[in-house]
């Protein structure tokens, strides 16, 4: 018990250090809070005087006025950086101290390791009638072993633009979203682009593998739609599964889009923008981007690129930030209802309205006007409803979503062997991923 | 005592401390997310990091980065600190003008760069203005690295340069005068003057330059990612991303002692190197005087 003795040395030392002293909020002590109020702390990672803050702010406030007497929300802004830093080092050290807030945000990949670590636990139970209010990929990020931690304010997902002058003057016709292009369709197309767009010096596709969490958000839809998974059903091992026969076939065709010239080896700037680009695969949110700054540019939204025997398969990428509740909550229940409220068809209602973030109820898209008269809208949102798939549920999914970027560089661009990558990442995984399983035995 | 009292409580809590907890947490599994099951690991997270190829890769991408930037900044400091001196009109404007991207943040000056290097940006423009093909720059594995460091460079040239300026303008001018009595050409000047008086800055802007490029993580971290497929990955980037990133608070503890190690260990070489062919000299110079006497 050495070990013991001397950790709680050190986490002493650094209690000591950061003076950190369970602090109780007194009704009264901030404005609203009053006698007789459950009084609950949430932590978000925005930056509070941005459109997503205020929305955030404005809806605790609501939270506030409606359960008057019975609960009060207090919201503290931990701005993160693009790094995942800032707001996830707070969390992070308050795990550390015991400091954790009642309601924590986390991001949807996250649940897993948070859940695994029990920094988050379970939600109060949801009736079914709760529950279907949100969108099922909603309810399936937050779902672990059965049991539902987050609940998320905001959808999210990625398009494949496409430019309609182009495709209009190649005469390609788009499908609708229950039949879209398999990959031999996709080449075919691309193909046909491809003296059309290098006349206006430009690529069929602006996709590029950036470094970060995009590159899974964006590709791994193409592994889900070629029948391939990225770690096992229960998050614990990635061997059979990254490196699997599917996932060759999905790299190498990644690789076969870059030689064969039908996208830029290098990101250039605005290529779609500029209509040097037939389609562009981008988040939900370069409709507004087109929208506004771009009106010259008629925005098509087509569904996403599908396995040669997809069969109906969930492959569209989904997945955004939700809110949890601390195992360090004594109030599950008002916790809970804080949760429940953030992530509802209002707040959501609010925060498209502010931040054009897509919503997280089906409610919400029936009374935004924008869903059902804007066919770009409207077709992500179909996209997400019918065939949302959450990211890889893993408690080491950081490294799935490093390992998978790089993967995705090494053998697209860099025209490095796809099986013996994937291998080597299999391996990277499963390196972190032991933890995990020596405690489970 | 009471004098430097309040110095060592903050150099304790904010120096000391940390480090001899990272020092104990290099033997330990210690875990971000969990911190309960914590167990002491002994020498393994040593042994591990070194059959760890991403620790390995990223060791070897700094050591080039060093001796790719070590030559190119020092000398550039000293060219630039040479033609200064040399200048007679607008002396300050140039000090200010080549010591301003010292004063710019990392950031800033990498995304600045990330448009000269951009594909389309205005490097190869001018490149393709006399016939040379487009570059990938920082997009292409070969060249990614090289590209920093001559960005990383350019940044940071500006401080050794006041350091040389300052060398230069301490030397004394009689030297000189009694050079040209012997109708020394410039070369012999600088080989046998400038560069002999310089000596003992040079030992510290080498040693300075070299640690600095050591902690390189910034510029790979904006404008790459550590990539094209890690060929910009730095020790200390995997530092951060295994502490921060995945969590593992005791493995990149283990790095960053092994990180600190490698670079008190290279800094005394360096230092013990230098300073045996100033004695040397020394001694050469004190024998030739007793000769000549």
């Amino acid at each position: 018990m050495k070990k013991s003795v001397l950790l709680a040395a050190a986490l002493s030392a650094a209690a000591l250090v950061g003076g950190c002293s369970e602090k109780e909020v007194e009704p009264g002590s901030i404005a609203g809070f009053d006698e007789g109020e459950t009084y609950i702390e949430m932590w978000v990672y925005t930056i509070e005087d941005t459109p997503e803050g205020e929305a955030c702010k404005e809806s605790v406030e609501k939270f506030n006025e409606a359960f008057n007497g019975k609960y009060f929300a207090n919201v503290e802004f931990i701005p993160r950086n693009d790094n995942g830093g800032g707001y996830s080092d707070k969390i992070n050290a308050s795990v550390m101290s015991g400091d954790l807030p009642d309601v924590i945000t986390v991001d949807g990949p996250n649940i897993s390791a948070y859940a695994a670590n029990g920094i988050i636990q379970p939600l109060a139970e949801l009736t079914d009638e709760e529950k279907g209010a949100y969108l099922e990929s909603i309810i399936d990020q937050g779902t672990i072993d059965g049991k539902l931690y987050a609940l998320g304010a905001m959808e999210s997902s990625v398009g494949l633009y496409y430019n309609k002058d182009i495709l209009a003057e190649a005469g390609i016709e788009v499908p609708d979203a229950d039949h879209p292009w398999t990959w031999t369709e996709f080449t075919q197309i691309l193909e046909k682009l491809k003296p059309v767009m290098e006349a206006k010096n430009g690529y069929p596709i602006d996709m590029t593998f950036p470094v970060g969490e995009t590159s899974i958000y964006l590709y791994a839809p193409f592994i889900w739609a070629n029948g391939g998974d990225l770690v096992s059903p229960d998050g614990l091992t990635a061997d059979g599964y990254f490196n699997s026969e599917q996932n060759v076939k999905t790299m190498e065709y990644f690789k076969m889009l870059a030689d064969k010239g039908y996208m830029s080896r290098t990101p250039i700037e605005q290529l779609f923008e500029s209509g040097r680009a037939a389609f562009k695969i981008d988040g939900a949110w370069e409709v507004n981007t087109i929208y506004e700054s771009y009106p010259d540019i008629h925005l098509g939204v087509a569904p996403y690129v599908v396995g040669d025997n997809w069969n109906g398969e969930k492959y569209a990428p989904s997945g955004s930030w939700a809110y949890a509740a601390t195992t360090n909550t004594k109030h599950l229940e008002a916790s809970t209802e804080l949760v429940k409220w953030i992530s509802g068809t209002d707040s959501s209602m609010l925060l498209f309205e502010k931040y054009k973030s897509l919503p997280s109820t089906y409610e919400a898209y029936e009374r935004i006007k924008e869903f059902s008269e804007d066919e770009n809208y409207r077709a992500l949102y179909v996209q997400l409803r019918d065939y949302g798939h959450p990211r890889p549920k893993t408690p080491v999914y950081p490294q799935v979503s490093t390992v998978f970027q790089q993967t995705l560089e090494d053998v697209a661009l860099s025209g490095m062997d796809a099986r013996e990558e994937l291998d080597k990442s299999v391996e990277r995984i499963n390196a972190k991923l032991s933890r995990y399983n020596r405690n489970n035995e | 005592m009471s004098f430097f009292g309040p110095a060592l409580v903050l150099l304790t809590i904010f120096l000391f401390l940390p480090m001899i907890l990272t020092l104990i947490f290099s033997f330990t599994d210690y875990f971000a997310l969990n911190p309960d099951l914590t167990h002491f690991t002994g020498l393994g997270n040593y042994i591990s990091i070194f059959k760890d190829e991403m620790f390995l890769k990223a060791f070897i991408n700094t050591v080039k980065f060093v001796i790719i930037i070590v030559p190119l900044q020092g000398g550039g400091a000293l060219a630039l600190a040479l033609l200064i001196n040399r200048v007679t009109y607008c002396k300050k404007y140039f000090k200010v003008a080549f010591f301003v991207p010292v004063v710019m943040s990392l950031a800033v000056v990498s995304t600045l760069w990330m448009q000269i290097y951009s594909p389309e940006g205005i490097l190869n423009t001018l490149l393709g203005k006399v016939g040379i093909a487009p570059q990938p720059f920082i997009h292409g594995a070969n060249q990614a690295l090289p590209a920093i460091a001559i960005m990383s460079s350019w940044q940071g040239m500006g401080y050794q340069m006041i350091i040389f300026l300052g060398g230069l303008q301490a030397i004394n001018p009689g030297l000189y005068e009694a050079a040209e009595m012997d109708h020394a050409s410039a070369w012999k000047k600088f080989k046998d003057i400038t560069l002999p008086e310089l000596k003992p800055l040079c030992v510290f802007v080498f040693i300075t330059i070299t640690i600095g490029a050591f902690k390189m993580i910034v510029q790979p971290m904006v404008m790459t990612g550590g990539g094209p497929s890690h060929s910009t990955y730095t020790l200390v980037y995997d530092i951060y991303e295994t502490g921060t990133v995945n969590w593992e608070i005791g493995l990149a503890s283990t790095m960053a002692i092994v990180f600190i190690a490698f670079v008190v260990v290279l800094t005394v070489v360096q230092t013990i190197l230098t300073r045996d062919k100033e004695d040397k000299e020394e001694k050469n110079d004190t024998y030739k005087k007793a000769k000549a006497h």
